[in-house]
Formats: structure tokens, C-alpha cells, sequence
């Protein structure tokens, strides 16, 4: 957890308290169980058992991340560094090949 | 304020994606579910998300009681805010 903390410190761009930086970390727990919780039941509602990027797209849009201006690539591109990048999004590369294969 | 009590910022941080720990912590509350390969990759997109709009937002309520720094206070009112923004 202290790696989102990190970040946490790095966009409020100000110095916290000891007893701050404790409760962000039981915000993110209590975000994670939230997060789990919903992914089950957009994974359940498909009759899969396996999460698919389609929940996490669902969810995202749910949270009013992803609009119709703002797509999910979008947001990868944004804040993932290259080599997640290159895993996420589809691009076309030579012999008309296209990787990720949806 | 005793010097000891607060944390500064760092000047440096990692931008990869603590892929291991995603995976353990979604086992842990979902056991039975399977997560798609790629897939803690946007988990830990919109967790860096959540900790961005939860920053902000209180840092904008410390501004608002002009303190210099980020107190308790201040991460619990955040938290109800962007807690509720981000219910799926």
C-alpha cells in the first residue's frame, strides 16, 4: 500500500500528518473491498467467473471516469507508463497483425 | 507541529504497477474469481484514479482552512466525497 501512498503525497503536493497518510491507506482498503465487490457482480451478471477489461471498463464508466469524450484508452494513455501501454491498447504493427488480438 | 509528526513529499516516484500485490489482494476478498490476464492493469489504473481525485480534493479542503498542511480532518471529509463519487 505505502505505493499508492507515495502517490498520494505526489499529486496533494503538500506535506501530511503521520495519522493522514493511516487513514488514506483504510481509504484504499475500503476502496479495493468496494472495487472487488462490484467486479463480482458485473462478472456475475455476464455469467462468467472471470473478470474480463469489459467489467473494469463498466466500472469505470460507473465511476465517471470513462464518458463519451473521455475514452479508456484515453485514461491509459494518460496515466500508464509505455510498456503498460503497449499491452492495453490495440495498435496495428506490420503484416496487418493487430496486438493485442481482441 | 513537531517536525517528526509529518511526512514531506517525495521528490521521486515509481510509475510501474505493483502488479503482485493486486492480484493478492483481489484473491484475498474474491477467492473464486478469476482475474483476465492485463486486467490488475486497469485495477491499478482506476486505483491511481481514486488516489488522484482523493488528493486533490484534500488538498483543496486544507486550502479552504488554509492550513499548510494535510490533516486527518481533511482525508476523512475527502474520503466521503470521492468514496461515494466512485460506487460502481
Amino acid at each position: 500500500l505505502s505505493h499508492y501512498v507515495k502517490l498520494f503525497s505526489f499529486h496533494a503536493k503538500m506535506p501530511m500528518e503521520k495519522k493522514a497518510v493511516e487513514m488514506v491507506e483504510r481509504c484504499l482498503d475500503k476502496y479495493f473491498q468496494n472495487l472487488c465487490n462490484d467486479l463480482e457482480v458485473f462478472a456475475a451478471h455476464a455469467g462468467r467467473k472471470t473478470v474480463k477489461p469489459e467489467d473494469l471498463e463498466l466500472l469505470l464508466r460507473r465511476q465517471g471516469l470513462v464518458t463519451d469524450e473521455v475514452s479508456m484508452h484515453v485514461l491509459v494513455e494518460q496515466h500508464l507508463p509505455m510498456e503498460y501501454r503497449q499491452l492495453l491498447i490495440p495498435c496495428a504493427f506490420s503484416g496487418n497483425s493487430v496486438f493485442p488480438a481482441h | 507541529m513537531a517536525r517528526s509528526a509529518t511526512v514531506s513529499q517525495r521528490t521521486k516516484i515509481k510509475r510501474t504497477a505493483p502488479r503482485g500485490f493486486l492480484r493478492r489482494v483481489f484473491k484475498r476478498y474474491k477467492p473464486h474469481l478469476r482475474l483476465e490476464a492485463r486486467g490488475d492493469l486497469l485495477v491499478h489504473l482506476s486505483c491511481l484514479l481514486f488516489i488522484r481525485r482523493l488528493a486533490e480534493e484534500s488538498r483543496t479542503n486544507a486550502y479552504e482552512n488554509k492550513c499548510s498542511i494535510i490533516n486527518k480532518d481533511h482525508v476523512v471529509d475527502a474520503a466521503k466525497v470521492i468514496l461515494k463519487k466512485s460506487r460502481g
